[in-house]
């Protein structure tokens, strides 16, 4: 450096300048460390989140069993009374048999033992015989869910130090639950139940079921719906509006559309859908056409932006040869904007695949046992199923909750994914 | 029945179609020259058909519910209804529906079995008189459609006016779905200013939303002063907003001007996937962990926190906006022309006097515009306010109390019991209805802005 | 105007400011300016003219390493100014950067006032104590950039409204804030009409007796008008430099006759 202020310039001039150079250079440094410190900063939030529900959540996918050979007595069982019968009773016995201290003329401990039964087991049996009634007579071997305490027992989410007046289990059902264990008959499997079955009130028999099949209905409405209407619409306004106030209008109204939030179109829904309407609440059919409403801009804002990408040079060529404008439009613009469009319209389907608010008005948090077979009969969707489990007091619905949240995560990323595959290998330079 | 309807019109529009085209093909083969190729003539019937039948199919069948729905309660024995309010009508008709579908409680009175009788008779009626409707309009609008064809008969130009006209009806659903918004809301909204007056509304200090049980009992209507629920509401945005503005900025202004090629390419996406959380997520994440270390944070230091504090729901709604401001900003400072910065560094500016002195001050507009939005999408966010923050009422600006939002009444009055005629449903359209206005106005403004922006610098 | 009429100046036998020894720059795999040898003089205008994409506004802005922006670019070679290598480890570009002033094709005031135009190179590297101080070197630096008198009344408007010709003298009055020692111009009359061209070129005659002014010019009249020495280059190469005067009259390579005489280009 001494060179440079040795030569014939004004000392200082460079003098001053070098005066300053270091704290210049430390307040540049100084404002990359905050930058970096702020992206760490959302990084770190983003890992907690993640991290956060796939640590509560992936107890989830374990369901904690318990496996019994079960006499089925005809006494209790009657072929000619049948589905009815007391079934209860024939697990209890199944299960004392294994717990030869519990006395059996003790209702009360005969009760806390049978607790570790999850309520749907009776009617598992129940459906099993009706389904075969010459099992009556005959011993079978059942693995069956355990109710929700003794699965948290199992994960080690319940603490056996905690004082017993503040325990779900007392020291009895924990010493039961022991001998059990010991002599092999809990075990833990993978949780089908969480994908087959529907919602319950037990953690333990509660599933996705009905709300992956409630997204899936309302999302194909929506996708049949906002899908046409918006490529039409982003058509039209993209290479026919004339350009007049009108066409302006339109286009506010689509960007404000966009910006709209999403619980003012569940208001919408609520008061023009069913109640102006009258179709039905808490159905896939009505979240549908909510939904669409509000992926609608997105998809034209998309399309918009696709048709702009194709050269004016195709449209001249077209015409040229004596097309007329649908068909150079329809014929070649649209095909070669389809790429485009439809990355689009998947994100915009991830984005009502997430979308709580506008279903929560229209009934789609309603508690519904049975997965919906058509989009008009009731169900939840994923998010709404998210929402009424975290809302749920029982501690097995927080795992349950988060193992929600992780399948709709790995739904939107597996829908995101497909947008960027489409981009990345469809993508054109002109 | 319905499927019946839809088969009808596919085949009828197939139909069509062929007809229609074998007799264009027909007259070009006679020699004559056709004015349309013929599947412009096949194209023709079909769209003839298809529009116009579907639109009738898809009416009748929105409309079928409500129509017999109110024959039938109009046709009960006179009196049945009398007195009974909107929700024990509602009832009535949904016990008449399930005996009609053959699921019978009980031993229900006489006339409700009648009744239902005649509600499957209603139905059947209706969905023949759909077929029939579907077939004959199907076959007459095929032979008029089939009568059209001939040489000159322009087919290209007829179906690239029904095709416009599909267009413009696509591009006026937007229009459709505002006005429908704007008169959903404001026909409650004046049902709800009927019941309570305006300035009690908008003035009013107490929120205490509820329904009347019985019709003389005192005190009955509640408190419908929304100043503390918008108060509530600014509360948590300027929480969010604090927390998101210097996160999201400083991360633009790292990405855009210090990052690596490589560092950018991968914290972009990774940004990215923050904003596609579902806001059901987030709310979940702030009960969860969020605010519950918060609270242990408050203990350790002895200040009192409520378990749903502002702070929760403000601090994680504060986390879903980076994303959105930093790509904002990220767009602004990069729509500033390289001249600006060329000049900056070529006076000897560091990069971080660049930034600061030349191109922040240049993309301002910009990044208001986008920090605008971002405000607005804090007033109208919901999921994570239903789920984190508080329910009742509390005109306070500590955040760390809890405090209630606009989004959270909406919901938690609609929620479960929603008839349309008492003042707790009607608060909530109400409420709804200034929400919008709200954020149309800061939308309106930031997209004005952000236009702006881009037209100086394009 | 007179075309190739070239204005006989008397080139002083200064000192050499600017050295350049076989330096190379590649955009990328683009070798976009191979080898080049030059000397440049202290207190001269010297012009580098060529056809478009030849590479003198590469080179030019190897100068003051403004290259060292654009991620893909590289620069090897041997650039010296007052004997030191400015690619050296331990020069600092924002150093040499207030030493080396720049000039751009297109007028780029900041949108801000007048004054703050000009304050901001000396704010930045702490050259004025006082406003005192900062008011006497605005007045002097827009005096020398020859808008003085056309802005002294409006100082605190922005600089953005200021006519083209305008900005572009105060941008020059901008690089000279800074009192560099070296003055480079990338077409600095490119965007502007003839009035306000002859204005800036009047301006550049005038700065030679405090700077060494280099400057690139795609107009060969321009360069004859204002440059004492040009260097002809052409694809990267540099072709042919000397005397303004003898480079056009007398080229002495076919490739800068071919240029000056419009056959190329």
């Amino acid at each position: 450096m001494t060179d440079i202020s040795s030569g014939s310039l004004p000392l200082t001039t460079t003098d001053k300048v070098r005066a300053s150079l270091a704290k210049r250079h430390r307040k540049q440094r100084i404002l990359q460390a905050f930058g970096i410190a702020a992206i760490s900063i959302a990084f770190l939030m983003l890992f907690i989140l993640l991290w956060s529900q796939i640590a509560t959540g992936y107890k989830a996918f374990m369901q904690t069993n318990i496996t019994l050979d079960i006499f089925v007595d005809p006494a209790e069982i009657d072929v000619d009374r049948l589905p009815r019968g007391d079934f209860d009773d024939v697990l209890t016995a199944a299960l004392l048999e294994k717990l030869p201290n519990v006395d059996v003329t003790d209702r009360a401990a005969v009760r806390e033992a049978s607790g570790i039964f999850s309520n749907g087991a009776q009617f598992d049996l129940r459906d099993r015989i009706v389904e075969d009634p010459s099992l009556i007579g005959q011993t079978i071997n059942m693995r069956m869910p355990v109710s929700d305490p003794y699965d948290q027992l199992y994960k080690e989410l319940l603490d056996r130090e905690t004082p017993e007046e503040l325990r779900r289990l007392n020291d009895v059902q924990i010493a039961n639950y022991d001998q059990l264990l010991d002599a092999g008959a809990i075990t833990s499997k993978l949780n089908t139940d969480l994908i087959t079955n529907a919602d319950s009130r037990f953690p333990e028999l509660a599933g996705l079921k009905g709300a992956l099949l409630g997204s899936f209905w309302a999302l194909l409405v929506c996708f049949l719906v906002a899908f046409p209407l918006g490529i039409g619409a982003a058509v039209y306004l993209e290479e026919f509006a004339p350009k007049n106030k009108i066409s302006d209008f339109i286009e506010v109204n689509i960007n404000n559309l966009a910006a709209v939030p999403s619980v003012v179109f569940g208001l919408l829904a609520l008061s023009v859908f069913i109640g102006w309407f009258g179709l039905p609440r808490s159905v896939p059919f009505v979240g549908g056409l909510t939904l669409a409403l509000m992926t609608m801009p997105t998809i034209i804002i998309a399309t918009r932006a696709a048709l702009k990408a194709v050269p004016p040079s195709i449209r001249e060529a077209a015409l040229g040869v004596g097309a007329s404008k649908q068909q150079v439009v329809f014929g070649h613009v649209v095909p070669l904007a389809m790429p485009g469009i439809l990355t689009g319209t998947i994100i915009g389907l991830a984005q009502a695949l997430g979308e709580t608010a506008p279903l929560l008005l229209i009934g789609m948090n309603a508690f519904i046992t049975s997965a919906p077979g058509t989009p008009f009969d009731s169900a939840t969707a994923l998010p709404t199923q998210i929402f009424i489990w975290a809302d749920s007091p029982e501690r097995g619905f927080v795992s349950r909750t988060s193992a929600a949240i992780l399948v709709l995560l790995t739904f939107l990323i597996m829908m995101n994914a497909i947008a960027i595959y489409l981009r990345s290998k469809f993508e054109r330079k002109w | 029945m319905t499927t019946l309807a839809f088969a009808i019109l596919l085949a009828a529009c197939m139909v069509a179609y062929a007809l229609n085209r074998r007799a264009a093909t027909g007259i070009r083969d006679g020699g004559q020259r056709l004015h349309s190729v013929s599947g412009y003539h096949g194209l023709f019937a079909l769209l003839m058909i298809l529009v116009p039948v579907l639109v009738v199919i898809l009416l009748w069948l929105v409309l079928q519910g409500t129509v017999v729905n109110t024959l039938i309660m109009s046709s009960l024995p006179d009196g049945t209804l009398d007195g009974l309010g909107a929700g024990q009508v509602d009832l009535i008709l949904a016990e008449i529906q399930s005996i009609a579908s053959g699921r019978v409680f009980g031993e229900p009175e006489p006339w409700k079995v009648a009744a239902a009788e005649r509600f499957s008779g209603m139905l059947q009626t209706a969905s023949l008189g759909l077929v029939l409707v579907t077939a004959l309009l199907c076959l007459g609008i095929m032979v008029f459609a089939r009568s059209k064809v001939s040489a000159e008969f322009r087919a290209r130009q007829g179906v690239e006016k029904i095709v416009s006209g599909l267009m413009i009806f696509c591009s006026v659903v937007a229009i459709f779905t505002t006005i429908g918004i704007v008169a959903s809301l404001a026909f409650e909204t004046i049902k709800f200013l009927r019941l309570v007056p305006l300035t009690e509304f908008l003035f009013g200090t107490s929120w205490e939303p509820q329904i009347p049980i019985r019709a003389d009992q005192i005190a009955s209507t509640g408190a419908f002063g929304w100043i503390p629920v918008i108060v509530g509401t600014i509360v948590i945005t300027i929480v969010a907003i604090v927390i998101a503005i210097p996160i999201g900025l400083l991360s633009a202004i790292y990405l855009n001007e210090f990052a690596p090629k490589t560092v950018r390419s991968v914290c972009k996406p990774v940004l990215e996937v923050l904003a596609g959380v579902p806001t059901v997520v987030y709310g979940f994440f702030a009960i969860l962990v969020v605010a519950p270390a918060i609270r242990t944070l408050g203990a350790q230091l002895g200040i009192p926190v409520a378990p749903n504090t502002a702070l929760a729901a403000g601090g994680v709604m504060g986390i879903m906006l980076v994303p959105f401001i930093s790509s904002f900003a990220d767009d602004a400072l990069s729509a500033v022309p390289r001249a600006l910065r060329d000049g900056a560094l070529a006076l000897g500016a560091t990069r971080a006097e660049t930034v600061m002195n030349v191109l922040f001050p240049a993309a301002i507009p910009g990044i208001v515009g986008g920090v605008l939005l971002a405000v607005s999408r804090a007033i109208g966010e919901t999921m994570i306010v239903v789920m984190a923050a508080g329910l009742m009422a509390n005109l306070t600006l500590n955040p760390l109390e809890s405090v209630t939002t606009v989004t959270v009444q909406i919901v938690t009055l609609l929620i479960g019991d929603t008839s349309f005629d008492n003042p707790k449903t009607l608060a909530a359209f109400a409420l709804g209805m200034m929400l919008f206005i709200v954020t149309l106005i800061i939308n309106i403004f930031a997209l004005r802005i952000v236009r702006k922006y881009r037209e100086a610098y394009d | 105007m007179d075309d190739l009429r070239t204005v006989s100046k008397d080139v002083d036998a200064n000192n050499t400011k600017i050295s350049a020894k076989n330096v190379q720059v590649y955009y990328g795999d683009t070798h976009a300016i191979k080898d080049v040898n030059v000397e440049i003089k202290e207190r001269t205008v010297t012009a580098f003219i060529g056809p478009s994409g030849c590479g003198k506004s590469t080179f030019l802005r190897s100068i003051n390493r403004m290259n060292d922006t654009i991620d893909i670019c590289r620069v090897e070679g041997d650039i010296r100014i007052d004997g030191k290598d400015i690619y050296d480890r331990d020069v600092d570009p924002v150093q040499l950067r207030a030493r080396v002033g720049m000039v751009f094709q297109k007028p780029n005031p900041f949108p801000k006032s007048i004054y703050d135009n000009i304050a901001y190179g000396p704010k930045i590297h702490g050259l004025a104590k006082t406003k005192a101080e900062m008011d006497e070197i605005v007045e002097k630096s827009l005096r020398r950039g020859a808008i003085w008198n056309e802005v002294k009344d409006r100082l605190h408007a922005p600089g953005t409204g200021l006519s083209g010709g305008q900005q572009q003298r105060l941008c020059i009055a901008r690089a000279i804030a800074t009192e560099p020692d070296v003055l480079l111009m990338d077409e600095p009359c490119s965007a502007l009409d003839p009035i306000a061209t002859s204005q800036v070129e009047e301006l550049i005659d005038q700065l030679r007796e405090s700077y060494t002014v280099v400057i690139v010019t795609h107009s060969m009249q321009q360069a004859a008008r204002v440059s004492q020495k040009t260097a002809f280059f052409h694809l990267g190469n540099l072709v042919e430099y000397g005397n303004t005067d003898d480079i056009f009259t007398n080229p002495k390579d076919p490739r800068t006759e071919s240029y000056i005489s419009g056959r190329i280009g």
